[in-house]
């Protein structure tokens, strides 16, 4: 007999191995919306405190919109992932019960849609890396920095898809080449390369988060933005400020 | 499996409904709920008539099954909308609006036009104001160069719209300065 309101239990104790390990100190009230986290009004919602899954949203839609891959957020992902899987064991429980009154069905459903609502956004999250990844295989297999931003799955990925495409280029057009056209990596006058970079020259629309330091445009002007103004500026020159958090792609 | 071509150069308006459904709206409820803890947080308890806030996907959902009635926020109402026309069209800059709001008054008077009054009347203010907007977003292009271009007040799906050909445009003028450049040395 599950316990009549379940759904208000948070420190469900976890069953098996978390699908990524559980980051170390994550807090277990972590669902708690921040108080007054609802500001409808002009700007981007207030100063408060992200929840995870705003955290996620914004992740999502920095991936999106950068020309780069950006690191990887292991640490949001794996914890939003044991929430959907502690909210699915809740319902499935549930919805086991033949006791289950209209007003719990009806929260029940709530739970279910949102929990489709936030694999949605995983799943588009991955899908738009898994994009990038296959893009630019062969620039991340010979870059060790492009590789430290690649979870590890990712990253054998990256390298098996490099090693696939390598070898199919190789059978199916290069080995009929003469030898000095064969290889990939050849820099011919007004062609564009054969192993594609991300452009970090391409414009991004930027919204800051918050006071951001200085930075220089490309022109040799300064670019120092104010709370919540919006630019739209190339992606290399944001790129810092877009690593230590105090923008956001729109 | 990776993300399909139609979405890999932008988002898409749905995308960008969904996450401005996550924000926060006033309900009144018309049935009772304990208060329940979900992934983006614990919302409840509802206990008709006392208002309540909920994220806009789940008071959809509500209003959808007549299980509520939503207050809809200050903003989207007859006169807040005609003083921001009114600016829009007397001053040269953006007025300031809330950063999703063609999303959420596009949710609200899909589902809710019921609770809210003069739904005709702000459908067409918001189009007005929509549409002058859009004559200052096309002006602003004038003033676009290579390094950056400042947007104050531009607002989420109006960003999403102008995206393709404001970032082709920048794209266009690097490239123009990056061949001069070369030329010069």
């Amino acid at each position: 007999m599950p316990p009549r309101n379940a759904l208000f239990d948070d420190d469900d104790p976890m069953e098996g191995p978390s699908f990524i390990r559980r980051a170390v100190n994550a807090v277990d009230d972590d669902d708690l919306r921040p108080p007054g986290n609802h500001n409808l009004g002009p700007g981007f919602g207030g100063d408060e405190e992200e929840t995870q899954l705003q955290q996620l949203i914004r992740h999502w839609m920095n991936e999106r919109h950068a020309p780069d891959i950006l690191p990887m957020q292991e640490d949001v992902l794996g914890r939003l992932l044991d929430h959907i899987r502690r909210q699915s064991q809740t319902v499935q429980l549930l919805r086991g019960d033949p006791n289950s009154s209209e007003d719990e069905h009806f929260r029940i459903v709530l739970a279910q849609t949102e929990i489709e609502r936030v694999k949605f956004i995983v799943r588009s999250y991955l899908r738009t890396r898994l994009f990038k990844i296959e893009k630019y295989a062969r620039y991340i297999a010979s870059n060790q920095e492009m590789q430290e931003r690649l979870s590890q799955t990712e990253l054998d990925h990256a390298r098996a898809f490099a090693k696939l495409t390598e070898s199919h280029y190789n059978i199916s057009v290069l080995q009929s080449l003469p030898p000095h056209q064969q290889l990939l990596e050849d820099a011919a006058a007004f062609t564009p390369p054969m192993i594609s970079e991300p452009d970090k020259s391409r414009a991004v629309f930027v919204h800051a988060r918050e006071e951001c330091p200085p930075v220089r445009l490309p022109g040799g002007a300064i670019l120092q933005m104010k709370k919540d103004q919006i630019v739209l500026t190339p992606y290399s020159v944001v790129e810092q400020l877009l690593a230590m958090g105090s923008i956001e792609l729109v | 499996m990776a993300l399909p071509p139609s979405l890999r150069t932008s988002v898409t308006p749905p995308e960008l409904e969904l996450i401005a459904s996550e924000q926060l709206v006033e309900i009144i409820p018309l049935v009772a709920m304990e208060r329940t803890s979900f992934i983006s947080g614990a919302y409840g308890p509802l206990r008709p008539p006392t208002k309540c806030k909920l994220p806009i996907w789940m008071a959809t959902n509500l209003k959808l099954k007549k299980k509520c009635h939503i207050v809809p926020p200050e903003w989207l109402s007859v006169e807040f909308l005609q003083e921001r026309l009114s600016q829009e069209t007397s001053k040269e800059e953006f007025s300031q609006l809330p950063f999703r709001f063609t999303e959420v008054a596009k949710v609200l008077l899909d589902i809710a036009s019921d609770d809210i009054q003069n739904p005709d009347k702000i459908r067409y203010l918001l189009k007005d104001i929509r549409e002058a907007r859009q004559a200052k977003s096309r002006q602003g292009l004038q003033m676009i160069d290579h390094n950056e271009l400042s947007l104050a007040n531009l607002c989420s799906m109006e960003i999403n719209e102008i995206r393709p050909f404001f970032v082709r445009a920048m794209g266009v003028l690097t490239q123009v300065n990056r061949d001069t450049a070369t030329d010069r040395i």
